[in-house]
């Protein structure tokens, strides 16, 4: 969830940096287009104005011939000479008869013929350049005659050709160099907070360790140290809701004690037959004597009763056991050398009379392995899988403890296992039996729900995960927890 | 058999003394460790229930003081009850004498077997009998017998010297399981090159004497052997 929302916040960031630079890049663009074309605009006026100053020079230069009917001679006037010459091939004149015949000059120099002698202006294509042509109608020493004049080096058509070149092209190189630079930038800028979400994201539910804030980029260290006092603060819930399970079941147990000795004497009496008293085997027995209120319970209803008691005794032994084995608050350095074998063995005398009572084969199938761990919580762990196996298998069927040595990322590594043939788990309720309480829809017997999820944690502790899988044969439910030796790296060695 | 209980629960107490009753036993309860030690100091009894959280001297105290020789009984069996079960609580009660332990809540049938084998050890060490049922096993004069119902003739039962070995180990850890292992390593000081098979040897002929008296050798897949009581005789 964390990564595409900060994915999309760095690409929003990206945007709207962007548009922040690119659209006053853009105004700027504009600008200076218009101010360069205000300048072309003025240049160009002052090339009219040349013209028209040009214009009457080049009336001036027509000298009427000497004999009439032939062309009249063209003497250039020193400032229109200079001008046709300096500007070379983009510059060009015409004279010609007010009926429009040309009398000197190219052709194409013309406009619509003036119908006054004010000089007019028009644009002219001719060569694939655009001139600026002023023509004028006056008086000349060979009559009235129409004179013009072109102009090729037009600012205006030169600032239209160069604006491409000199300056969108280089605004727009710009404008692209702005974008690549925002969008590297961004990203590299957002990389430490990326890592760090990144970070986040990869850790356990359950871990609640503070991040590293001295190897932190210093970028993201107030947030990482923020992150870390929040981390504090869920630790000090949840270390304060585990002490108050822990309490709350070890206070439990005390009343329950009294409670199960009581009911499981009743029970003992009413198997018995109440021997003392001789009362026949399946009558119900008197728990209160002869007087007035005498309440009876028959045998059956006392060993229900008893049913029930011990496994809410159980189930407050399985909370402060769950409680205990916390993984965040298990102390590794605690671990000692364990006799796998020998927890198996006592694992299967503890559950030999369970498994008995119920027809169930119970086996062993034990190397001499020895693993770094916490006796006790292997212990419970061993104890929680037989008693799970033992109440899931139905009568008949076999549960084999075993311990030995397995292949693991190349190593052969301990381990310890509980496989049974009864009904097993689904596939896809693999990991939904490790939840507190879970019960796999449809499954009978009398489990607290707390059996697996105790063995993860357990599991957890040790540095490892439970593995499930289905027993032999595709039947029933095998779980396994493998030691790592490289888990233990904090762990004391044996013998120290 | 008498049997001291010192419990301050009142509800425990009276639960677990209804329930010893039934079992046989002569029970005397007592509320504090103060008020025991001075029973202790005066009568003998034959095994101790004690709860470790008591009032002033606590359980492992008093187990402690039980010991002194000045005390009525020294050797008594004790079992410790606690509602502690972390480890070092655990071995703490051991290293101070207690001879076995268990968690509140408890399940009173456990009570009474463990009571049972703790009785059986003590009896041993004292007058060298050990019985399982009907079973009896007389170590200073090696015959084993069939006790019958009150008064009838015990029925005696001809052992072997190994099928004897294997039967004491057995008689002496039940209800416990024996370990194939242990039962073999118990008969190499009769012959060093005996082979895992001949346990299983004496075993079988073990269960062809035993059987007809209503005394099972169960096997336990992978580990080694029960002995165990067969309903139907029993009692």
């Amino acid at each position: 969830m964390a990564r595409p929302s900060l994915r999309a916040l760095t690409s929003d960031l990206r945007n709207r940096l962007l548009l922040l630079l690119v659209l006053p890049l853009f105004a700027l663009v504009l600008a200076s287009a218009w101010v360069d074309f205000r300048s072309a605009d003025d240049a160009a006026v002052q090339h009219d104005q040349r013209l028209l100053r040009l214009l009457p020079g080049l009336a001036d230069s027509v000298v009427a011939a000497t004999t009439p009917g032939t062309e009249p001679l063209l003497m250039l006037a020193p400032a229109v000479e200079e001008f046709l010459r300096r500007s070379g091939e983009y510059t060009a004149f015409s004279v010609r008869r007010v009926n429009g015949e040309l009398l000197l000059g190219d052709d194409w120099v013309q406009g619509p013929l003036p119908a006054t002698t004010a000089a007019e202006f028009h644009s002219v294509e001719y060569g694939g350049v655009t001139y600026r042509v002023a023509v004028q109608r006056g008086e000349t020493n060979a009559g009235e005659l129409v004179v013009a004049l072109a102009d090729g080096s037009d600012p205006r058509q030169q600032w239209l050709q160069q604006l491409m070149m000199r300056l969108l092209l280089p605004n727009l190189l710009l404008i692209a160099a702005a974008g690549l630079a925002i969008y590297w930038s961004v990203g590299h800028a957002f990389k430490p907070l990326v890592d760090l979400a990144t970070a986040v994201e990869h850790r356990s539910p359950r871990d609640l360790n503070p991040i590293d804030e001295a190897t932190s980029p210093a970028e993201v260290r107030p947030l990482v140290h923020a992150l870390n006092h929040l981390f504090d603060m869920v630790r000090a819930q949840v270390d304060g809701q585990r002490r108050f399970v822990a309490d709350a079941a070890h206070q439990l147990r005390t009343p329950l004690a009294g409670l199960q000795a009581q009911v499981e004497a009743w029970a003992l009496l009413a198997r018995s037959g109440g021997r003392a008293r001789n009362f026949d085997k399946n009558s119900a027995l008197p728990l209160i004597h002869q007087d007035s209120l005498a309440i009876t319970l028959g045998v059956e209803e006392i060993e229900k009763l008893r049913a029930a008691t011990r496994r809410t005794s159980q189930l407050a032994h399985q909370l402060l056991t769950l409680s205990r084995a916390d993984a965040r608050n298990v102390d590794a350095s605690a671990m000692e050398r364990a006799d796998l074998r020998q927890l198996c063995e006592t694992a299967l005398e503890l559950h030999l009379d369970a498994a008995e009572a119920k027809g169930i084969d119970l086996g062993l199938e034990a190397e001499s392995v020895h693993a770094t761990g916490h006796g006790w919580l292997l212990r419970e762990l061993l104890s929680n899988l037989v008693d799970n196996a033992i109440k899931y298998t139905p009568a008949g069927g076999s549960v084999t403890i075993r311990c030995g040595r397995c292949m693991r990322r190349g190593t052969l590594e301990p381990y310890l296992e509980v496989e049974d043939d009864g009904p097993g788990v689904p596939h896809t309720e693999y990991n939904k039996v490790l939840q507190r309480f879970y019960r796999v829809p449809g499954t009978a017997g009398e489990g607290t729900g707390l059996g697996l999820p105790i063995a993860d944690e357990i599991a957890r502790a040790h540095g490892a995960a439970l593995e499930l899988g289905s027993g032999a044969g595709q039947r029933g439910l095998r779980v396994r927890l493998v030691f790592t030796t490289d888990t233990f790296s904090g762990a004391r060695p044996p013998g120290e | 058999m008498r049997l001291l209980l010192v419990e301050d629960d009142v509800m425990v107490a009276s639960g677990i003394k209804l329930g010893l009753a039934d079992a046989g036993y002569a029970v005397d309860w007592v509320g504090s460790g103060e008020r025991a030690q001075e029973v202790l100091a005066r009568e003998s009894f034959d095994i101790g229930v004690i709860d470790i959280g008591l009032p002033g001297i606590d359980g492992l105290e008093l187990t402690r003081l039980l010991r002194r020789p000045e005390m009525a009984n020294p050797a008594m069996p004790v079992l410790i009850l606690t509602a502690r079960d972390a480890l070092q609580d655990r071995v703490q009660g051991l290293d101070l004498g207690a001879d076995d332990y268990m968690v509140k809540p408890f399940e009173l049938p456990e009570l009474l077997a463990r009571l049972r084998a703790l009785l059986r050890r003590s009896q041993a060490a004292t007058t060298a009998v050990l019985s399982f049922g009907p079973l009896e096993l007389d170590s200073a004069n090696r015959r084993a017998s069939i006790v019958g119902a009150e008064g009838a003739v015990a029925t005696a039962i001809e052992l072997g010297p190994r099928e004897w070995t294997v039967l004491e180990y057995l008689l002496i850890h039940a209800p416990k399981p024996a370990s194939k292992d242990k039962l073999l390593q118990a008969l190499t000081g009769w012959d060093k090159e005996i082979t895992p098979n001949a346990v299983e040897v004496y075993v079988s002929r073990l269960r062809s004497k035993l059987e007809p008296h209503g005394i099972a050798l169960r096997s336990i897949r992978g580990f080694g052997y029960r002995l165990e009581l067969v309903e139907a005789t029993a009692r």
